[in-house]
């Protein structure tokens, strides 16, 4: 049997037949994984929040509203929603918008993953809020509204700030999963990390998959170690001195 | 085919003494022991190699090996030798025939130097060139016609390098858009997100052979490459390696090459009973006429 | 904040309630918890209720700031009917101070945060003078030193100290209080029952359900008893004590009187 012949250094050999080298690639691929993760996070973590309080409101009308929006993005496959925003939508939309987002839309791609993760991601972080805020006792938010908060006020100075100290930990593997989901963005010709991977490993390095493969899982990994630890400073800065919290570690 | 196997079995026959004279070196001394021979093959890789309706692999590609696999039943004097079919990807295949999970790769992975470096090819057996598919009202006609318009291409490949050479070569600013596979960078195409997709030929004839409106795309501009195929084996298998030539020159000197073409790139073929159309190119012919495994 | 101490103890017709429940009626789906209730408390009046347990203690007390709706009937708080959708229940609600069972403080909040968040937020009251306010209202209550620990670093007793003065930070008009005690130690009901009683004694008008009927004997003015919904007495702690009208509250101040408590 032939031996793999290991060749870690591929990273630094030059493309064939073009001034630019792997490395550079996979850096131009972490740059926009990194970038399309932290704009789907912010985004989710925005709506998230948003949608996952609104579905704990006495207004029935709201709450289902914001139900409907977590089933509708937390069970379509990301991959689809991916396809629906990008290939899909501008075909229904009026002609001139439909040719705009095809052909004036600044970076379309980057632009449709970042959203389309985010929306997909806050669904899941409306999920994560709403639980904390199922946690709290209604004792808390009826303090406040004896004390005349209105309810948005009472949900802004009084349940939020308990409820996020209670979700940090499911939200760190949400963080993480963002990280982790960004590489579905290849799908619509995002050229993140593992874009890079298979460009590499396809037709143009096909010689040395293993490495590669390796390095680029190896990113990924320090990524999700950063984003864990990233958390964990938050959990201890925002932990309550006393305040056994259900969820430790 | 019967008359062929009558006719390899003769030659089997006469060459018994010599064959087993010769003791069997790597792949086909793993086969003779164990039995059984793997086969990989791509599942949509059309018209080379990909599965039909019945999700057996066929293809001009599978054709082509299906004779090598018999020159070895042949040589190991084992008719019953079992044959197994493993389905690779672009991505797993090196790593597969490197690891010995296939003994054959029956695809459509051009002969590289850079491959070369991990296996080995057979003599080409097929010439892809690189060119641009475009909507035929488009009036894109050269690399030039590009300038300032988004190009496709899927990831994995290479078209993007030519992509990139070509532009400097040409002053012209393209910008370089990706797709997860070949069907969606035609989607690309066919919805105006891109104005080419630049790709094998083969692969963008039938693409258009496949969709519903054919003549609204065509295939233009130069080659801007020229890519030999051939069946992958592991390295340092000599024994193997002349066996496929062999049986690959036997089919090229006879011209049974040009029916089994015929077969797969000018006549309708399984699942949709959909007509690539693909005459033979000049470069193919040549390959034919001289055989060689040169990869580029 | 020395409000004139009334000593009128029958208000049903009187303007100066300044709370008023009208044939007040309340389900819960099937459960009619509350049976055509009618009840006056009067500015300066300290008012205790007490009935057994699931008699509607705590639904009854909490109708008045709206923490639960009602049925049918009306309640009128300050002034204002609170049943009215027209009615701005926050501008009620602030003037009307609730001490909960379970304390409630707001567990990420420091103690002087606890109290002043609603003065700020709600009443718009500068930050020095709301923490201002809220120190001398920690003094009054005895935790002085205790201002920037968190509710999770104090006991019960401190803990329901801390919401009664986040209750009076507000500057309310009215003081409803649901079981203050009952969910605290032994040793640590006396020290919240001394700040109530405290607080009875500077006028402020009170309504309070509890199961202390020492306090009650010594600073309310009237006491409700609440059987299965119904107000089934209503009468001057030395009457309802020594002479009870029912058998229910007969049966009930037996149990509770009982040397068991
Ligand atoms: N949210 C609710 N839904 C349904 N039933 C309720 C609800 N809250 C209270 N009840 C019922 O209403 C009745 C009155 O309850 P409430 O809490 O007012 O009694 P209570 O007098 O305060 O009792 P306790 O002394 O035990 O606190 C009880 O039978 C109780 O089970
Ligand atoms: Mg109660």
């Amino acid at each position: 049997m032939g031996h793999y012949q290991w060749n870690w250094a591929i990273v630094f050999e030059q493309v064939a037949g073009t001034k630019e080298y792997y490395y550079q690639w996979l850096i131009t691929g972490l740059g926009w994984t990194v970038a399309t993760a932290l704009c789907a996070w912010v985004l989710a973590l925005v709506l998230g929040s948003l949608v996952g309080t609104l579905r704990t409101v006495p207004n029935k009308w709201l709450a289902s509203l914001a139900t409907c929006y977590v089933e509708l993005f937390r069970n379509i496959p990301l991959i689809v929603q991916l396809f629906l925003w990008f290939y899909v939508l501008p075909e229904v939309l009026p002609k001139s918008a439909g040719f705009w987002m095809k052909q004036d839309m600044p970076m379309p791609e980057f632009i449709t993953a970042a959203i389309g993760l985010g929306l997909f991601t806050s669904a899941r972080v409306a999920e994560q809020v709403r639980t904390g805020i199922m946690a709290l006792s209604s004792g808390q938010k009826n303090a406040g509204l004896a004390l005349g908060f209105t309810l948005p006020q009472a949900y802004r100075y009084v349940i939020l700030p308990m409820a996020f100290r209670i979700v940090i930990p499911p939200m760190t593997s949400e963080f993480m999963n963002v990280f982790k989901n960004s590489a579905v963005a290849l799908a619509i010709g995002v050229t993140e990390l593992t874009f890079q991977m298979r460009q590499i490993t396809g037709e143009y390095a096909p010689g040395n998959p293993i490495e590669v493969m390796t390095i680029v899982s190896v990113i990924y990994l320090i990524l999700a170690f950063s984003v864990n630890r990233l958390m964990a400073l938050i959990e201890r800065r925002t932990q309550v001195p006393g305040y056994i919290s259900g969820g430790g570690k | 085919m019967r008359k062929i196997l009558i006719l390899s079995a003769a030659l089997a026959t006469a060459y018994m003494g010599s064959v087993q004279a010769e003791e069997l070196t790597g792949t086909l001394q793993k086969v003779n022991e164990s039995g059984i021979i793997t086969i990989g093959h791509r599942e949509s890789s059309i018209p080379f190699s990909y599965l039909d309706d019945k999700q057996k692999p066929v293809g001009y590609a599978m054709d082509l090996c299906n004779q090598v696999v018999a020159a070895v039943k042949k040589k190991l004097n084992k008719p019953s030798l079992v044959v197994k079919l493993v389905p690779v990807t672009s991505q797993t295949r090196t790593a597969l025939m490197v690891n010995g999970t296939v003994d054959l790769e029956c695809g459509s992975t051009t002969n590289s130097k850079e491959r070369q470096k991990q296996v080995a090819f057979s003599d080409s057996y097929f010439v892809t060139s690189v060119r641009m598919l475009v909507r035929a009202d488009s009036g894109i006609k050269s690399l030039d016609d590009l300038n300032g318009k988004p190009v496709v291409t899927t990831t994995g490949t290479t078209s993007d390098r030519y992509i990139k050479q070509n532009e400097q070569g040409h002053s012209i600013d393209v910008k370089n858009v990706y797709a997860k596979d070949h069907a969606e960078s035609f989607l690309m195409v066919e919805t105006g997100r891109a104005a080419a997709f630049v790709m094998d030929d083969v692969l963008l004839a039938s693409l258009i052979a496949n969709n519903k409106n054919p003549k609204d795309f065509a295939i233009v501009g130069p080659a801007l490459s020229v890519e030999p195929y051939g069946i992958m084996m592991r390295k340092d298998d000599p024994q193997l390696k002349r066996l496929a030539d062999e049986t690959l020159s036997t089919l090229y000197k006879s011209g049974e090459v040009n029916k089994i073409y015929d077969k797969w790139f000018m006549k309708p073929i399984p699942p949709k009973n959909i007509t690539i159309n693909l005459p033979m190119s000049e470069k193919l012919k040549e390959a034919i006429k001289n055989p060689n495994d040169v990869g580029i | 904040m020395v409000l004139h101490r009334y000593t009128l103890f029958d208000t049903t017709e009187s303007t100066m309630s300044i709370i008023r429940f009208n044939a007040v009626n309340k389900w819960f789906k099937d459960l009619h918890v509350l049976k055509d209730v009618n009840l006056s408390v009067a500015e300066g009046e300290v008012v205790v209720i007490c009935g057994p347990s699931g008699s509607g203690k705590s639904t009854l007390i909490r109708t008045v700031n709206q923490l639960e709706t009602i049925g049918s009937g009306e309640i009128w708080v300050n002034g204002q009917n609170v049943i009215d959708p027209k009615t701005d229940i926050n501008t009620v609600r602030a003037d009307v101070g609730f001490v909960f069972q379970h304390f409630n403080l707001y567990p990420h909040l420091t103690v002087l945060d606890n109290i002043t968040l609603a003065p700020i937020q709600v009443r718009k009251q500068p930050r020095v003078e709301a923490e201002a306010l809220a120190e001398t209202l920690l003094a009054k209550v005895g935790l002085a030193n205790k201002r920037d620990v968190f509710p999770s670093q104090l006991s019960g007793g401190q803990q329901q100290r801390v919401a009664i003065a986040r209750g009076l930070a507000m500057q309310p008009k009215v003081m409803l209080f649901d079981e203050p005690t009952s969910a605290l130690d032994p040793e640590m009901i006396g020290e919240v029952l001394k700040v109530m009683k405290d607080l009875a004694h500077t006028g402020i008008t009170m309504m309070c359900v509890t199961h202390e009927m020492g306090f009650a004997r010594e600073v309310a003015d009237r006491v409700v008893f609440l059987d299965q919904g119904e107000v089934v007495e209503m009468a001057t702690p030395a009457e309802f004590f020594s002479a009870p009208k029912s058998e229910r509250a007969k049966q009930f101040l037996q149990q509770v009187l009982s040397p068991m408590h």
